[in-house]
């Protein structure tokens, strides 16, 4: 009984992991056209920033508050100055974003003198429930993927910047007529992407050491979470995300480790081959 | 609000411009010009550089990764299949004539080699099968991810299977030979390089000025006209792409017995974008200039890479080049020297008088 609860867990800790990176870049792929390749660089400089607020002998707990922040900024000064000369070309933006990766995650490796960090848990330990240790780590994060989740929704359904949002991606050239500035919103959509992968960054440093390539592990999965997903939706990228999250954690206890990880990605691109639109269908971020 | 440049990018740049008269007919195509002043360097580098062993291997080098340029090329620049994994069938062929130089003991030139190729050529042929073929014709987004997941699982897949050496990979491969005769580095391995690079060089060449070509430029500007047409546009695509693996084959197997290791780094996305950096900084499209490309990029990290103050941030460099060429020249260099309607290439008769 025990092992299966912990199993579950496990499995649901990891989807949580999976669901916050692909969360922005879910967003970012819906409102632009755009796959990001810079995202899993923009989850190291999260987990980055967090570094560097403890080795500065901050608290952990303000490096986290502080990553999303840094990374919206980031976010924005790389929309204005790279990223919406890519706009009507897709495959043009993943050469850029590709390249603004690679200079991000070159320069972090220099900065981190090529060794791994790594950062303790700002919650160390674990509590006992039903005769189980539960990670209170992993729980806070299975928490706040939750809350973000439920925020992000909100945001997106309930408030006005939250129509504009949904307006200019059914039918941008209508928006812009009613006076939405489109450009303007896809700066914001932009920096709330990068935010919320600078905030996944921070929250899974200390699970995972830190290293330059913390980012690009999941970069593959997280584009296939979202083509498997649908892009053009909210709930599809989670949904997604989920699945190839669930996959990777609980594939390796069904067949040996090694195939495992190839295995995710042949069943993700399969599934993808045969429904394109993704498991939800466009228009309904 | 869209960037000119990068919107030609995506169509490389298929307007032409009319300008007749402006130059003579002899400068009009200097493409030729380039390729021919190409060979002759290139002959002529083994002769000059006959005693610095490690320049012939750095030059032989070149030339086997501008087969993997071609090979990219071939893909991007004639059919418009943005490929991100171009270097899986580069890899995977590299694995198979180090496997079987260890297993069988066999590393005949005329053996391993087409098997090489061949490799290379089914391999591509099952993703262009999978990925382009269907009854929905796939998105260019989705062909790009999946060459790139492709690549990045092959990569995963190699670096954890202990039979062909995880991690580490193969190393200390069968040297080829012919007969009792062995390639090692040096002036003899180079110029079988040269050969087969000009050969596999003249192959595309006659692609891209065939009827084929002409096709493929067809669907390069209007995919749909073309569909309309009455050509099956994603079976050319799948076509060029099993060639251009191939191609990707062949310099992986050399490649292979030129280093004497084969690894797993050598068929993931890292190779893959490299290539790809090669071909836009060249000029995609026209071929010679991604051999330019991956000269330009392995010359230079060679060179600098002595240099202490710049090693480490050699990537970085790497990567603000490719930003560069994404956002402000999308032509490569060439496309500084080119005409686009030769760089497009030209089909049908001349007209007379025009």
């Amino acid at each position: 009984m025990g092992i299966e609860i912990k199993l579950v867990f496990d499995l649901l800790a990891f989807m949580s992991v999976m669901v916050l990176i692909v969360l922005g870049l879910g967003i970012i792929a819906s409102m632009m056209g755009i796959f990001n390749f810079a995202h899993g660089e923009f989850v190291l400089l999260g987990a980055y920033t967090v570094y560097v607020f403890e080795s500065s002998g901050l608290s952990a707990w303000a490096g986290i508050l502080a990553a999303p922040l840094v990374l919206a900024l980031i976010g924005l000064i790389l929309e204005r100055l790279v990223i919406r000369r890519f706009y009507a070309s897709p495959i043009i933006a993943m050469l850029g974003t590709y390249a603004v990766g690679l200079v991000i995650r070159e320069i972090v490796r220099g900065l981190l003198g090529g060794h791994y960090k790594s950062i303790s848990e700002p919650l160390p330990g674990a509590f006992t429930l039903f005769g189980v240790d539960f990670s209170i780590w992993r729980t806070v994060i299975v928490v706040v993927t939750a809350c973000v989740i439920a925020g992000t929704w909100l945001f997106l359904a309930r408030t006005s910047v939250g129509l504009q949002v949904r307006g200019s991606l059914e039918n941008p050239n209508l928006a812009r007529a009613c006076g939405i500035s489109t450009s303007r919103l896809y700066a914001f959509t932009f920096a709330f992407g990068a935010a919320l992968a600078g905030l996944a960054g921070a929250l899974i440093v200390p699970l995972y050491q830190l290293s330059a390539d913390i980012g690009t592990r999941f970069l593959v999965q997280a584009f296939l979470s979202v083509m498997l997903g649908g892009v053009g939706t909210f709930e599809g990228p989670v949904l997604g995300a989920a699945v190839v999250g669930g996959m990777a954690a609980g594939l390796p206890w069904l067949v040996m480790p090694v195939l495992a990880d190839p295995l995710v990605f042949i069943i993700a691109l399969v599934i993808v081959k045969f429904r394109p639109q993704g498991f939800i269908t466009q228009g309904r971020l | 609000m869209l960037s000119k440049e990068a919107s030609e990018l995506t169509v490389a740049a298929e307007r032409v411009p009319e300008r007749r008269g402006t130059r003579s007919p002899v400068l009009r195509r200097i493409l030729p010009y380039i390729e021919g002043g190409a060979l002759v360097v290139a002959l002529i580098v083994p002769l000059v550089l006959s005693e610095r062993m490690d320049l012939i291997t750095l030059a032989t080098n070149v030339l086997i990764l501008s087969l993997l340029a071609i090979s990219f090329d071939l893909c991007w620049g004639l059919s418009g299949i943005m490929s991100f994994g171009q270097a899986l069938f580069f890899g995977v062929a590299g694995y198979a004539i180090a496997l079987v130089g260890r297993d069988l003991e066999f590393s005949e030139l005329w053996g391993t080699l087409p098997l090489a190729m061949l490799v290379g050529l089914l391999l591509a042929g099952l993703f262009a099968a999978f990925l382009l073929l269907g009854r929905k014709p796939p998105t260019t987004i989705f062909v790009a991810l999946g060459t790139l997941t492709g690549a990045y699982a092959a990569e995963r897949l190699v670096s954890g299977w202990q039979y062909v050496g995880a991690g580490n990979g193969l190393s200390s491969v069968k040297l080829l030979k012919i007969g009792s005769y062995e390639f090692v580095e040096g002036t003899a391995f180079y110029f079988l390089a040269l050969g087969l690079l000009v050969l596999i060089y003249a192959g595309a060449r006659f692609l891209k000025q065939s009827q084929l070509g002409l096709v493929l430029a067809g669907m390069r500007q209007n995919e749909e006209r073309l569909a309309f047409f009455g050509y099956r546009v994603q079976l050319f695509k799948a076509v060029v792409f099993s060639l251009a693996g191939l191609v990707a084959g062949l310099g992986g197997a050399l490649y292979s017995y030129h280093q004497g290791f084969i690894g797993p780094g050598n068929m993931g996305p890292g190779l893959s974008t490299t290539a790809v950096l090669y071909s836009l900084l060249g000029g995609s499209g026209t071929l010679i200039g991604p051999v330019f490309g991956a000269v330009t990029v392995e010359v230079l990290s060679y060179v600098l890479s002595d240099i202490d103050a710049i090693k480490p941030i050699w990537p970085v460099i790497l990567g603000l080049i490719l930003l560069g060429v994404v956002m402000f020249q999308p032509k490569g260099i060439l496309g500084l020297l080119v005409s686009d309607r030769e760089r497009i290439g030209s089909y049908g008769r001349r007209r007379r008088g025009g």
